[in-house]
């Protein structure tokens, strides 16, 4: 059986710091003059240097008293504003980790600082730099893949949006512990999430192999039951994570890891050409996160003029969970952004709120410790969109309106929460199956338009066994999408399975209609034919199918099994035969060839 | 200097030139070679544009595509002429950055910020226009593209120095509630 589960792409790693240098002082001595070497310089090495040094993401290094006194208003200027460290949430009661946030009082010692005349003070008052590691920050990967073909970023323009592929040349399944994204230039590169693409979707998007391609938001096609689960994110300053104990990335043989990048002209033209690391890990991944989103777009039709247009969603969980980690994202027109947990007994906890967002410094946020999500809180979004002329980011002027989509001038209203279901049974199954298909049924009723959402919780049905609730709701997808040629192969699957071959073969055709070198509803529709008895159509589409995939073991053997019926057991042995060579342990050619081979013996 | 068309015309420019060489004759600015040079006298008589930058500061390489079309569009009637006012930034390294930024203009130093205070900017990038009478008529920003540091608009919706430029060729007036550019404080610079 063929399923197609559809997913959100999403992305990956939240940013660690280099240790922090011990602090001096965070408001001076009292009646003292402020120096830089006694105040100033262990709030620069912390807060600053991680970025503001040779090689990293930031224009000018901010190591010595020279660098810093020659950006100290500058300095003065974006520490008020909070522009700098970049860090957009507000203090809340969960905690993040590696918060890169200064204190009121950092911020206003340095501001006396200046205002007293940038003063060095005394040599013996300086701390030590810290000793930040040069390359790659956890040592010699395992495994280094570099981007086929560099992009040369354009001097000007808007802010380019560019993926790169990267297949990963394994033979079997590895883990991964860490990633460590390298997007070249870091200056202008200004964040990068990583997809995992296990069937090669993306490839089909290039112009010419290894050339990547543009587009702000990418969607990945999964065929089985395989949850995203790790947010792979680069932006300025961050260090690779590690995977917590028992968890884990799984890399199949095929997979390719698709870099998606956000980069900013500079003024002159930049060769960009990203590397990624991995660290691979012998332990199987033995705890499953999974990476729950939650989305309005169908709600997102803002009126030009619109300063405060609002938009929520509200998801009640099945499971118990640990919340890892929180990604939210909308474009140019997000404004306020806010995340919450109504826990069951009435608790209301904030997860995030971004009072001012600004998608140039979007975020991967890993709670300090996981946050436990009992089953029945109520997690929800409530964001805000200026689409006025007021808002200087506004894409266009005058306004206009604006809906929901993919490209940076479209706005989104998405929040990823990396879950890890945990006080499970697992003799009941799969915990994130329970999660997905909540979700799915959540996204269902929010929008029954929702030709994905109808999908999804038709594969989760499936994947239960509940065939006529999948049959319902692929029939619902292929509704809204008769031509569909996904669709109508998973709907006519579902009726075979369910049987009813001969109402299954009709959307099977349907699907070949529209895409005739489908090599799953061929497949399909064989085995629709053999429902059927109609073994010379079973037998002519494994044939069409093997012409598409010719090294396919099952269809081999599924041929072979339909030549038997007919009667022609040489035609069906050579087709056994072919098949247990390309998979000794192929079962029904293991079966049917014993089977045939005593057959041909008593005849 | 043949600035002067009429009769009129040359009593202005007479006392412009009496007020500008009180600011401009000590000037230190030099080019890359280490020549003193005036770009005052230096322009053949057209609108003089000072653009100020720093290698060092982001927002000035990124307004280099535009100040590079700004100039090209205004060629025929002035001249603009790149000032670096870091006393630290050697001609060696001026001159390869702005190779890499492809600008075709000519470039001079300011260690010690004579134009800078004859230009009365105070941050980078920011600009200077002089009208063919040598009277400053605009300093500021180049346009309002960059919001503050950390957020820039898709593209600028207001157009100083270009409304500088035209003002200075037309003889009108420039709306004088002057804007600071959005970048470094040139007064951070040893």
């Amino acid at each position: 059986m063929w399923v197609l589960v559809l997913l959100a792409a999403a992305c990956l790693i939240a940013p660690l710091f280099a240790g922090p240098a011990p602090r001096q002082s965070q408001t001076g001595r009292v009646g003292a003059e402020i120096t830089f070497n006694h105040d100033i310089a262990a709030i620069m090495f912390q807060s600053c240097a991680t970025c503001h040094r040779p090689g990293e993401a930031a224009p000018f290094s901010l190591l010595t008293y020279s660098d810093v006194k020659k950006h100290a208003h500058q300095i003065v200027d974006v520490t008020k504003s909070r522009a700098m460290p970049p860090w957009l949430p507000e203090p809340q009661e969960l905690k993040f980790a590696d918060e890169m946030r200064l204190s009121d009082a950092e911020i206003n010692l340095i501001e006396r600082w200046v205002e007293q005349g940038t003063v060095e003070g005394d040599p013996a008052d300086l701390p030590a730099q810290p000793k930040f590691v040069q390359g790659w920050r956890l040592g010699k990967p395992d495994m280094i893949l570099t981007a086929e073909k560099p992009l040369v970023l354009p001097p000007q323009g808007t802010d380019t949006y560019w993926n790169f592929i990267f297949p990963v040349p394994i033979q079997q399944t590895r883990w991964v512990k860490a990633v460590e994204i390298r997007p070249g230039d870091k200056r202008y590169v200004h964040h990068a999430n990583i997809l995992v693409d296990r069937a090669g979707a993306s490839r089909k998007r290039e112009s010419e192999p290894g050339a990547g391609f543009g587009g702000m938001e990418i969607r990945i096609e999964s065929q089985v039951f395989d949850p995203d689960s790790h947010l792979l994110f680069w932006k300025p300053g961050t260090i690779p994570y590690v995977e917590p104990e028992g968890m884990a990335l799984r890399l199949d043989k095929g997979t390719d890891l698709i870099l998606n990048t956000h980069l900013q002209p500079s003024g002159k033209p930049e060769v960009i050409q990203p590397s990624i690391g991995l660290y691979f890990t012998p332990q199987a991944a033995t705890k499953l996160p999974m990476l729950l989103q939650l989305e309005n777009d169908v709600k997102l039709d803002i009126p030009p003029g619109d300063k405060n247009f609002l938009v929520t969603d509200e998801f009640t969980l099945p499971v118990d969970v640990d919340l890892m980690a929180i990604y939210p994202h909308a474009h140019y027109l997000g404004k306020d952004i806010q995340a919450f947990a109504t826990l069951p007994d009435g608790t209301k906890k904030t997860l995030i709120h971004i009072p001012q967002w600004n998608l140039n410094w979007q975020a991967v946020y890993r709670y300090a410790e996981p946050v436990l999500l009992p089953k029945g809180t109520t997690v929800g979004l409530r964001y805000t969109y200026d689409n006025s002329d007021q808002n200087p980011l506004n894409p266009n002027h005058p306004p206009v309106r604006v809906m929901g989509g993919n490209r940076s001038t479209d706005e989104m209203c998405h929040l990823w929460l990396q879950v890890l279901p945990v006080n499970f049974d697992p003799s009941q199954g799969d915990p994130r199956m329970t999660l997905q298909e909540a979700l799915s049924r959540h996204n269902v009723e929010k929008n029954p338009a929702d030709f994905e959402a109808h999908y999804n919780l038709a594969a989760m049905l499936q994947a239960k066994n509940n065939l006529d609730g999948a049959v319902e709701e692929f029939a619902a997808a292929v509704r809204l999408r008769p031509q569909d040629a996904t669709g109508n192969n998973a709907l006519g699957a579902a009726l075979v399975a369910a049987g009813h071959p001969d109402q299954g073969a009709g959307y099977l055709q349907a699907a070949l209609k529209s895409r005739p070198d489908y090599f799953d509803a061929h497949y399909n529709l064989g085995f629709a034919l053999a429902g059927q008895n109609d073994f010379e159509g079973a037998a002519e589409q494994f044939r069409l199918a093997l012409q598409l995939q010719p090294k396919d073991a099952a269809v081999e053997a599924n041929l072979g099994v339909a030549l038997a019926e007919l009667g022609r057991y040489p035609e069906a042995k050579t087709h056994f035969q072919h098949a247990l060579q390309m998979d000794p342990e192929q079962p029904i050619a293991k079966e049917n060839l014993a089977a045939l081979e005593k057959e041909m013996r008593a005849h | 200097m043949a600035w002067g068309k009429s009769g009129s015309r040359m009593i202005v420019v007479a006392m412009a030139a009496l007020f500008s060489c009180g600011l401009v004759g000590g000037q230190q600015a030099r080019d890359l070679d280490g020549h003193a040079t005036n770009p005052f006298t230096a322009s053949s008589g057209k609108i003089v544009v000072l653009v100020f930058v720093r290698r060092d500061c982001p927002v000035s390489g990124r307004y280099a595509p535009a100040i590079q079309r700004i100039s090209k569009r205004y060629a025929d009637d002035a001249t603009f002429w790149l000032v670096y006012p870091d006393k630290s930034e050697t001609p060696q390294a001026i001159r390869k950055s702005v190779a890499e930024y492809g600008y075709q203009l000519p470039v001079l130093r300011d260690p010690q910020r004579e134009l800078v205070k004859l230009a009365h900017v105070q941050i980078t990038p920011e600009v200077a226009v002089f009208d063919r009478n040598r009277h400053l008529i605009y300093d500021g920003r180049i346009d309002d593209w960059y919001i503050d540091l950390s957020r820039a608009r898709p593209a600028p919706t207001t157009h100083e120095l270009e409304d500088a430029l035209h003002a200075a060729m037309t003889g009108g007036s420039v709306a004088r509630n002057e804007v600071r550019g959005v970048g470094c404080y040139i007064s951070d610079l040893d």
